[in-house]
């Protein structure tokens, strides 16, 4: 689904993003794990077109970024890292708005909306205002927007972050949901236990370059299955 | 990226301004009503206030006179509005651009469709300007059908020159630079409330270079059927600048959301 080559981006003297090789397999679960800083977010914007590539090249679903930009995006879904959610919306009005953004006909908008809004449980918030919903359920309802076009490959930015674990639970629930019905799935997260439980593929990532990649457990044979203690013995720092 | 500026533009903009004009249509009593009441404090003020101060005014009342000031005041200001805080607040504060630029539509996209946003409310508004004065019998010359044209282009030129600006500052308060240094002497120096031949040479030569000069002059020239021999310059210099505003607006834009 995705093939990194020597993939980077340069801020001024920053190398946010350090020559990442990585291939994301079709209907897999793979995850970039690392602090904060390490580039996990400026990765996911490189994918979404958001941030100009440097360096390096991308190809997403066959198609090679920038060129092929537009039909690049018009096969993803995107949970971002801060809730862009339109705030001039109701709930039921953002995903028929954002329908819109992919051309989708009216009709067929409105019924995936409802099956959307029905499978990340916000039937009764349905004329809610996003400044309504608790961050567990606006973090949901940016999951049921990311669906709306019928995603192949759904891109999630730190999708727990900030959410108390009971909430972090479901939303893992819902992820996995969506990995049976064959979607492919690439998350960021800077939980290493998260990383482990949800993921097939996990690359491990510091200062803008991967460390380590693979199943979770293979990766962490040597290391008691945790990944916070691969982590402490490649950079020989605590992870947060 | 390929193509930059007007080029990468594709027909989904229409998507972005359907979005901002639905979200006006659910609250049109809270955004539509009072720009509609200020056409007429503005013409009872100006028009009837001062004007009675005032026999004529190049051979006209001042009323006349000054409802083509009126008329392209409006234009500035709700333009200016919309594409100073109203697109800001969308870009930074709500984070709406964000969400949509993941989507098949550009960055390209959200600024054609802010500039063509800001140009019809705008134009909505100026419009109302217009029809208070007819009604009011101001002027009913058949060159008036004319001016709804030269309302929208001039309204896309200060929707694009706001959000030039929109996209450069870091913060909501570096607007009131914008009005003070630019939008408010333009708006009183141009010709609008009092002839501008009544400013010195260098003064007048100025204002000459800002569209929003001639905007009022062509839709003065209009509104009293008195076309001159630079009315077609004078519009072409409104079109020209408008097309290269909105070139540099879009490129701006696009810098600022993609980085
Ligand atoms: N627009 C930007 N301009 C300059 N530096 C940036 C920009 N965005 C991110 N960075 C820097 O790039 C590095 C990686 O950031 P990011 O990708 O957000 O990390 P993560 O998501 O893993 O926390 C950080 O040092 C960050 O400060
Ligand atoms: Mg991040």
């Amino acid at each position: 689904m995705i093939e990194a080559r020597s993939l980077t981006k340069r801020y001024k003297e920053l190398t946010a993003v350090d020559g990442l090789d990585f291939t994301v397999p079709d209907g897999s679960f793979f995850t970039f794990v690392g602090p904060n800083g390490a580039g996990k977010t400026t990765t996911i914007r490189m994918m979404c077109g958001l941030t100009p590539i440097t360096s390096g090249s991308l190809e997403i679903a066959g198609m090679s970024l920038p060129d092929q930009v537009a039909d690049v995006k018009s096969v993803l879904g995107v949970v971002p890292q801060e809730s862009s959610l339109d705030r001039d919306l109701t709930v039921m009005e953002n995903l028929l708005i954002y329908a819109g953004y992919f051309g989708i006909e009216k009709k067929l908008a409105r019924s995936r909306a409802e099956e959307l809004i029905e499978f990340v449980e916000l039937t009764n918030k349905i004329d809610s205002q996003p400044e309504e919903l608790s961050g567990g359920m606006r973090r949901r309802l940016l999951i049921a927007r990311s669906l709306i076009n019928n995603p192949r490959l759904l891109i999630l930015d730190e999708p727990t972050t900030g959410l108390d674990p009971k909430v972090r639970r479901s939303i893992w629930d819902t992820l996995q949901d969506l990995t049976t019905q064959g979607m492919t799935l690439v998350m960021s997260t800077h939980y290493m236990e998260e990383a482990s439980e949800l993921s097939d593929i996990v690359a491990v990532m510091d200062h803008g370059k991967i460390l380590s990649s693979g199943p979770p457990d293979e990766l962490t044979a040597d290391y008691d299955g945790s990944l916070e203690k691969l982590f402490l013995s490649m950079t020989g720092k605590e992870h947060d | 990226m390929g193509a930059q500026g007007l080029r990468a533009v594709t027909p989904r903009w229409f998507s972005v301004w359907k979005r901002n004009a639905y979200v006006y249509a659910k609250r049109w009593k809270l955004y539509a009503l009072p720009p509609l009441a200020e056409p007429f404090l503005l013409v009872f003020a100006l028009g009837i206030g001062v004007g009675s101060f005032i026999d004529q005014i190049e051979g006209v009342t001042y009323l006349v006179f000054v409802s083509a000031g009126l008329i392209a005041s409006e234009t500035l200001l709700r333009a200016t509005f919309e594409c100073t805080y109203g697109s800001f607040f969308r870009m930074t504060y709500q984070n709406t651009f964000e969400g949509i630029i993941t989507t098949p539509v550009s960055a390209s996209d959200v600024a054609m469709a802010e500039i063509f946003w800001g140009a019809t409310k705008a134009s909505i508004s100026a419009l109302a300007v217009l029809l208070v004065l007819a009604v009011l019998g101001v002027f009913s010359g058949p060159l008036l059908v004319l001016v709804p044209l030269i309302i929208f282009a001039g309204a896309l030129n200060f929707s694009s020159m706001a959000l030039i600006v929109s996209s450069r500052v870091p913060d909501l308060e570096y607007f009131t630079f914008y009005f003070a240094g630019v939008v408010f002497p333009m708006l009183f120096l141009a010709g609008t409330y009092f002839p501008l031949s009544r400013l010195p040479e260098i003064v007048q030569s100025a204002m000459w270079l800002l569209p929003f000069t001639s905007v009022v002059d062509v839709a003065r020239s209009l509104i009293i059927e008195r076309p001159d021999s630079m009315i077609y310059w004078k519009s072409l210099y409104i079109l020209v600048s408008t097309v290269v505003l909105m070139e540099l607006a879009i490129r701006s834009l696009t810098n600022r959301l993609v980085r």
